[in-house]
């Protein structure tokens, strides 16, 4: 015996559920299964889930009755009863989240929240981007890479458990319970079981919200602002930019190792099948200043995978078996395209080549 | 550093003001033909420069048989190195900033020279070839 429905979602809690659904989606999308060039997509869908669920968790303390913690959250006891209840086929219904639909809430939260720590993580290491990055070292950024993709499995898992109890407790309620998250409404029998009622409070859940913000903004802005150890040298030294950008881009020293450099200068006469001479004087200082800001001062992905060994053949950074690796999949003539020319003109297809990051992000090739 | 680079920032600035060539501009064609002619005892030739930088050579490097390996046959337009970079016309009339800073000159005469014949070019083929290049 039910009665007509009544409000149950409030709209701050259907407009959060489906915008969450938007962003996890897009977010799975970028992750999963498109390449690094949509890493910013990625990152703004993922940033903006984990401000959803900040915004749900002050209204789990400030919203109505339905959208209070207080009104479904249980402890284990109380959970594992209602469990063994649905096994037995005797479980009593809830208006609200069921037990083990607030458990899924809490895991999803926890998940999504853990999945945005561990990404920015890994922009912190991998691409010293955000607010980790003063903080970690890019030997960190394989082990925060392993820890992201398990946390955003994780969440895969938890949406299709999700969808299974929707589905079976829809089925079993007999109401459908995805319109009832658009509607806000459900109906409402003598037995079932409501939260107490509660006033919300939308005024006091918007200024700890905006105080939230404000206060998530400085701590990420003002880490951000902090030196990055392992940078690239920045500042780059006017001879060796004068003298080494005749013939090509300007090669950042972080991107070789100093001996690699010392055996490059001490040959210049015979460079790469060219007379690339200069005067002794000119040739001992930027040597000095290459050395200095070899790949052993940087701390980037692109100053810890090259190292040419001529011995082996390997006399150019794109013989390099990372850089065959990373590069292999491109169509050979994207690289003799007019604007790109050759495998050694990174500056093509790399936006911040010169600056020695060689940041994915920036990394593109044009059809 | 950061001094040195301001200075030359600042120097540049004031040159593109006037209206002067990014080269430092100590010297011109006719002068350094001048000079090269006279080191040689030798009259400058145009048409022994032109087949100096126009021809084929086997002395030096095998990437690099001619100077129009990078300069290209047609002097007036945009060369490019062997790395793609882009090389502004060598001919004089069509780059008028061309041979005017004489440290420029001998560092790019000694490469080149050593890279297509595999020897320094001597002063008459230096008069020579910046005669041709200063006809064209
Ligand atoms: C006279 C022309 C010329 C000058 C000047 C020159 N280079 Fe090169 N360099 C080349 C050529 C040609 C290559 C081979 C690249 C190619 O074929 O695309 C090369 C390649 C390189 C490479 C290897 C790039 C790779 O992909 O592995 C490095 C490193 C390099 N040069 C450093 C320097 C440095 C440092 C200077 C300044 C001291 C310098 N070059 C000046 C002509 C030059
Ligand atoms: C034709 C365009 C092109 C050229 C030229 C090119 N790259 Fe790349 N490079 C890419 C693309 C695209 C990627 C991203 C590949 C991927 O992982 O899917 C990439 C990836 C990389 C990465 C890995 C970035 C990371 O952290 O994941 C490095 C390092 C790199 N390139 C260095 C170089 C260097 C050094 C050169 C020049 C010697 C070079 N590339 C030349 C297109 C190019
Ligand atoms: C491997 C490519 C290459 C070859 C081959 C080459 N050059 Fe050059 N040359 C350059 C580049 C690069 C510059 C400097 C770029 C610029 O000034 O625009 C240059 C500059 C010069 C300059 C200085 C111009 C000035 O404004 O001061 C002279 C002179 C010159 N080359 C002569 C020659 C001669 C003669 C040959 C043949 C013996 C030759 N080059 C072959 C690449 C080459």
């Amino acid at each position: 015996m039910r009665r007509a429905p009544q409000p149950v979602w409030d709209a701050f809690v259907r407009l959060f559920h489906w915008a969450l659904v938007a962003s996890i989606a897009v977010a799975a999308v970028t992750g999963f299964v498109l390449g690094p060039g949509f890493i910013p997509v990625h990152v703004v869908a993922a940033s903006l889930a984990v401000a959803l669920v900040l915004a749900r968790i002050v209204w789990g303390f400030a919203g109505g009755g339905y959208a209070r913690f207080a009104g479904f959250v249980t402890g284990p006891v109380r959970l594992m009863r209602y469990a063994r209840d649905v096994l037995g086929g005797r479980e009593a219904r809830h208006v609200g989240h069921n037990p083990l639909g607030a458990a899924m809430v809490l895991a999803l939260m926890a998940a999504v929240l853990a999945a945005g720590l561990t990404g920015w993580a890994f922009l912190g290491a991998g691409a010293k981007l955000g607010p980790f990055a003063f903080i970690l070292a890019h030997t960190d950024s394989p082990a925060l890479a392993e820890m992201h993709e398990a946390v955003a499995f994780t969440i895969l898992a938890l949406v299709a458990l999700h969808l299974g109890g929707v589905i079976f407790t829809s089925r079993r309620e007999g109401e459908n319970l995805v319109r009832a998250m658009v509607t806000g409404k459900k109906e409402v029998g003598p037995q079932d079981i409501v939260p107490p009622e509660r006033e919300a409070r939308p005024g006091a859940a918007l200024g700890v919200g905006l105080a939230l913000a404000l206060v998530l903004a400085l701590a990420v802005a003002a880490p951000v602002l902090l030196p990055v150890p392992g940078a690239p040298v920045a500042e780059i030294d006017p001879t060796a930019r004068a003298e080494c950008t005749d013939c090509h881009m300007f090669y950042h020293p972080s991107l070789l190792p100093s001996d690699n450099w010392e055996q490059i200068m001490a040959t210049l006469d015979n460079h790469f099948g060219e007379d690339a001479s200069l005067d002794a004087e000119t040739t001992a200082e930027i040597t000095a200043w290459l050395s200095a800001h070899a790949a052993e001062s940087a701390d980037t992905r692109a100053s810890k995978v090259f190292r040419l060994d001529p011995a082996k053949g390997v006399t150019r950074i794109s013989d390099t078996p990372f850089w065959k690796a990373r590069h292999g999949w491109i169509d050979p003539a994207a690289f003799r395209s007019p604007r790109v020319g050759s495998r050694d003109n990174c500056a093509a297809c790399h936006a911040d080549a010169e600056t020695g990051w060689f940041n994915p992000f920036f990394a593109e090739v044009e059809e | 550093m950061k001094g040195n680079f301001r200075k030359l920032a600042l120097v540049g600035a004031l040159a593109a003001l006037a209206g002067w060539p990014a080269a430092a501009g100590d010297t011109s064609a006719r002068q350094l033909i001048a000079q090269f002619a006279a080191q040689a005892h030798t009259q400058p030739s145009v048409a022994r420069g032109k087949a100096l930088f126009m021809g084929r050579h086997t002395g030096g490097k095998p990437e690099t048989p001619s100077c129009t390996t990078c300069h290209t046959q047609n002097l007036r337009a945009t060369g490019h190195t062997r790395a793609g970079k882009a090389i502004e016309p060598m001919a004089l009339s069509a780059n008028p900033s061309r041979f005017t800073d004489s440290a420029k000159v001998a560092k790019w005469f000694r490469r080149n020279c050593k890279s297509v014949l595999g020897r320094e070019c001597t002063a008459g083929e230096k008069a020579d070839i910046l005669a041709w290049l200063s006809s064209l």
